[in-house]
């Protein structure tokens, strides 16, 4: 028995509201490797710890959530940059494979350490604002939904801001572009490498704080988030950031439908929902690793 | 080729330390007593077996996966659901052992073609994506709940239920493991491999057909995760999803990295002491309960710092401690295995 | 890579277990256990203290400790002190089995409570069963006494007891579309087969059967569906944490249905974790919750209330019925050592656990037999309601 209208239109908001939070992960994964060609294994972490530092903050030291959100995000961003700092900065001359071994130590790094110091529980956040669901077309949208979506907006237009207005943003470019050439350029590529960690960081814990009234957050759920943001940047296009946002949503969407139609008509089938993003990742990978936005360049061996 | 000459001084060495290693391995059963003891020892040789594997994939193409536990999943639950039909042990066992070089093949074909981190990305989808099986088709796998009731080894209606039998059966398979794993290296293969690493565009120059050798290394892991994995599925009699994580495939990672790149004798010994690390309190007297379980407790984090403190302060692993001081004694042996990561360009 | 490589491989393994066999062999293994009556009485215990069932394995550990410190000040079953030996299973089949192997070979224990889910109890049968241990469970699943295993006993209900009140009491209210939903572990496949199997008895329909995973935290795609197929009430089998996410998922999709749950939910962090969306949940447990329904001034009300109010002062909270099922557990595996009076074997200690009559549990009132584990009846089991952020007896 197919889905009705109403059903149908709560699975699309379903997936654009994952949509947007696997956009902010992804574009953590592709700024980072823009400007160093590492895979950031670790970005699942900063979105756990943007989370768990937003329970922190608001229950033990009882910060307002307006500020819990912004002190959880620029504490991780600054974890984020202590890890490039002490973990990648010097060995940063490798071959990628040494350091996608360090950043995956430093994952489980991170999802023990915040096992030890918050506990093993899932640990819950009040909604950013009072109030019910509102009713649109006879589906239900949280108000924490349209948080989520704000804040995405705010983040890619801020971002886009910078890339495209500010000389920060054009050194950036520039370094993504073609690191050598931005150095000899007089271009500080390590502090932009710098910047790099921190700003994934940031929009990684900016993505688990605004989720987490609605999921609850726990110090391992870092592995899961960030298999889906990276599968959802290799769909844009590794590279480019709204490339990133826009895999982001692309994939939200696509899995929300898949389980939709599947749990439809196959009783019981939604466990299998993890595993679509997974073989989205897979497909893209084996079948066209540039991304859909993206032409073909040097990804292939 | 080869010409038949007197053997040397290596390999007079070599074929005393490998008959050592057999006496000695035939000889801790009588010398340990303590089933539990005993077990844990068992246990090394299984996660010895992938290890082995894994440390041929890792040292000779620079391949990095982090889904191999599933390819062990592959070869626990083939063999298990034979085992538990009704069919002999070997045969099961083998099956199982074909299903996980079957897998490995079906990823390697596609993914042997990507980069570096495309390829990481790519073994770790695949691993995520057997754990989903693993974890929900109940019809083969039992789902999360998983198999019980595993029959022990049985080879020619004698069935394997002792704990020194269990123990030779494994390290009889972890010897012939490392043994045909030492000759792939040392034969035409392994030079051919090593080309390979040296530098992908200078071998395929020489008419090495690097994609397909590549893809054999990544089988012939495959299979060997495979069969430690069966090994394992009817030591142990139950099989859950759980050992076929992420965390399980960075752990046999953490122990390849730890040994070093492209040495067995590095990857073994990273194996014996992360294997045992759980259960110092058994191997080690002085170790009280509570320390140990305060190590247990800690074991996630101290796998996370030595995968970044192995690849920052000694890329060359626990092999390239070994061989300075063995050269410092003066035993010689090849240079050291330049390791992974630094510029292959002269 | 040398040649020599594998070789030195072999042989540096040896060395190094030699190594640390030559280590253990000073520290002597297992010496042989007296058998004069004064050596301590020992029993394992394997809980989910960390994990997905950790909300069941932590009260269970409370319980546990707490009455076995009571034993030993009070002097231990006849003058032999009690140890229980707590393992940590963290909700994995893998770790129960291997927490059951230490226990029994290193340990040598006599009898092992455990564990706390059902997947993990039924992995733990390989090895109770080749040591002859006894094994009392504190899983609710029906295979772990209708598998039937002459070692392993089980104090929990099983849906057997709980699946036909519920739903008659769900007929009772004049609802016939079921929506269900359940965890994807041994306890909620059980239940839910419960559930599909008698539905049709008390003349309902199930028109959606869906499913989650423990560590799943937004069950919005499994409700949309019960939702879109109209259910009238929304049946969820589950006991780990994640259970509190489906009253929240309903209040976010605007779901206006009553919402039953099995025994797995009665538990205040069930409560707690919907964060105010669980008022007006129904639940069938045991009496626990609720002790005047023991009957005041039996031998049941006054164990009960005698447990709530130390539990309570060690704890600072009253004790659920996992910590009663663990309670029943202990005490049923102490009371059959008391029994036995001296030295006994495993073997022994299981034929004098089956031989309880008439245990006053806080469960329920336990009678084994040659063919029944379990030993309790619907009798005791009664309904509540989620009042004012609390667990209260419905009437």
């Amino acid at each position: 028995m197919p889905l009705d209208a109403a059903g149908l239109l709560q699975f699309v908001i379903a997936g654009l509201k994952n949509g947007a939070i696997y956009a902010l992960v992804a574009l953590g994964f592709t700024i980072v490797y823009a400007a160093t060609n590492v895979i950031n294994f670790a970005q699942g972490e900063f979105y756990m710890l943007g989370g768990m530092l937003g329970v922190f903050y608001f229950k033990a030291l009882g910060l307002p959530l307006a500020l819990v959100v912004p002190a959880s995000v620029l504490t991780t961003a600054c974890i984020g940059v202590l890890v490039e700092i002490l973990f990648i900065r010097p060995r940063k001359d490798a071959e990628p494979m040494p350091l996608i071994i360090i950043t995956v130590g430093v994952s489980m790094l991170l999802a023990s350490l915040s096992r030890h110091v918050f506990g093993s529980d899932e640990l819950p956040l009040p909604f950013f604002s009072e109030g019910g669901s509102f009713s649109v077309g006879g589906a239900a949208i949280e108000r924490q939904t349209l948080w989520i979506w704000g804040l995405t907006l705010v983040a890619v237009v801020a971002l886009t801001f910078l890339y495209g207005r500010t000389r920060l943003g054009l050194a950036m470019r520039a370094t993504m572009a073609n690191r050598e050439a931005a150095r000899l350029m007089g271009i500080d590529t390590a502090w932009i490498v710098m910047l790099s960690f921190g700003m994934a960081a940031l929009l990684g814990a900016l993505a688990g704080v605004a989720v987490t009234p609605l999921t609850q957050t726990r110090f391992d759920i870092g592995t899961g988030i960030a298999i889906k943001g990276f599968a959802a940047a290799v769909l844009g296009g590794l590279g480019s950031p709204l490339a990133a946002v826009a895999g982001g949503l692309v994939l939200g969407l696509v899995e929300s439908l898949s389980i939709a139609l599947l749990s439809s008509s196959v009783q019981g089938s939604s466990i299998y929902k993890d595993a679509i993003a997974i073989a989205v990742l897979l497909l893209v990978l084996f079948l066209r690793p540039q991304g859909l936005f993206r032409r073909a360049s040097r990804e292939k061996a | 080729m080869t010409v038949r000459r007197r053997p040397d001084r290596n390999e007079v060495l070599s074929i005393a330390l490998v008959a050592a290693g057999l006496i000695a391995v035939v000889l801790i059963p009588f010398v340990v007593t303590d089933r539990y003891l005993l077990r844990i020892f068992t246990l090394v040789g299984i996660n010895l077996i992938l290890v082995t594997g894994l440390c041929l994939l890792f040292g000779y193409t620079g391949q990095v996966s982090l889904g191999h536990a599933a390819f062990a999943g592959l070869g626990a639950y083939g063999s298990a659901y034979l085992l538990l039909a009704g069919w002999p042990w070997l045969v099961a066992v083998a099956c199982g052992v074909a299903l996980a070089s079957v897998g490995g093949l079906l990823l390697a074909m596609p993914s042997l073609r990507l980069k570096g981190h495309y390829l990481a990305m790519a073994t770790l989808g695949f691993g995520e994506i057997m754990f989903v099986f693993f974890d929900n088709a109940e019809w083969f796998t039992g789902g999360s709940d998983g198999l019980q009731g595993i029959p022990p080894a049985s080879l020619g209606g004698l069935t394997v239920t002792t704990p020194e039998g269990n123990f030779w059966l494994v390290w009889a398979f972890a010897s012939a493991a490392l043994l045909l794993v030492g000759n792939v290296v040392r034969l035409r293969p392994g030079r051919a491999l090593r080309a390979i690493h040296g530098s992908e565009m200078g071998a395929s120059a020489c008419g090495i057909d690097t994609v397909r050798l590549k893809i054999q290394v990544f089988v012939i892991s495959a299979g060997l995760a495979g069969l430690a994995g069966a090994l394992s599925a009817s030591y142990i009699g139950s099989l859950s999803p759980s050992s076929f994580t992420l965390h399980r495939s960075v752990v046999y990672l953490t122990m390849v990295a730890l040994g070093g790149p492209g040495s067995l004798a590095g990857s073994a010994v990273a194996t014996v002491l992360l294997t045992l690390l759980p259960f110092a309190d058994a191997v080690i007297p002085g170790i009280t309960t509570s320390a140990a379980a305060t190590l247990q407790d800690w074991e996630p984090d101290i796998y996370g710092l030595v995968l970044i403190l192995v690849m920052l302060l000694m890329p060359r692993g626990i092999s390239g401690v070994l061989s300075s001081a063995a050269r410092r004694i003066g035993l010689g042996g090849s240079a050291p295995e330049r390791p992974v990561g630094e510029a292959s360009t002269p | 890579m040398t040649r020599r490589d594998p070789f030195c491989a072999m042989f540096l393994v040896v060395a190094l277990l030699g190594g640390a066999l030559t280590g253990c062999a000073s520290s002597g293994d297992t010496g042989d256990k007296g058998a004069t009556s004064k050596e301590p009485i020992k029993i394992g215990a394997v809980l989910s203290l960390t994990g997905a069932q950790a909300g069941l394995g932590t009260p269970e550990q409370n319980a546990i400790k707490m009455e076995v410190q009571r034993i030993n000040d009070a002097g231990g079953i006849n003058r032999r002190p009690l140890e229980v030996l707590i393992e940590d299973d963290a909700t994995n089949v893998d770790q129960a089995v291997a927490a059951t192997t230490k226990l029994i070979e290193r340990e040598s224990v006599v009898a092992v409570i455990g564990s706390s889910g059902t997947g993990q109890s039924m992995a733990m049968r390989g090895d109770i069963d080749k040591a002859g241990v006894p094994q009392v469970a504190l899983a609710s699943g029906t295979d772990i006494t209708a598998n039937f295993d002459k070692l392993v006993f089980q104090t929990p209900w099983t849906p057997k007891l709980i699946a036909p009140l519920t739903l008659e009491y769900i007929k009772s209210q004049g609802l016939t579309k079921v929506g269900l939903i359940s965890e994807d572990t041994g306890f909620g496949k059980d239940g839910r087969k419960w559930v599909q199997d008698l539905a049709g008895d008390y003349g309902l329909t199930i028109v959606a059967d869906e499913v989650f995973k423990v560590s799943d935290t937004d069950m919005t795609p499994q409700l949309t569906v019960l939702k879109g197929k109209g259910a009238q009430v929304v049946l969820l089998w589950s006991s780990v944490a994640a259970s509190a996410i489906v009253p929240k998922n309903m209040a976010q999709l605007n779901m206006d249905v009553p919402l039953v749950g099995c025994h797995g939910i009665a538990r205040q962090e069930f409560i707690d974790g919907a964060a105010g969306t669980a008022e007006g949940v129904t639940t069938f447990a045991g009496k626990v919750l609720a002790p005047e329904t023991y009957g005041v001034g039996t031998d049941q009300y006054k164990a009960a209330t005698d447990f709530v109010d130390r539990y309570t002062k060690t704890y600072g909270k009253a004790p659920d019925h996992f910590a009663g099922h663990a309670y029943d557990a202990l005490y049923l595996i102490v009371d059959a050592a008391k029994r036995l009076n001296g030295d006994f074997t495993p073997a022994q200690l299981r034929d004098a656990i089956e031989q309880t009559k008439g245990f006053p549990g806080i469960g329920g009132v336990f009678t084994f037999s040659g063919s029944d584990h379990n030993g309790m009846t619907a009798n005791d089991i009664v309904r509540y309601r989620v009042d004012g952020g609390k667990w209260v007896l419905a009437k």
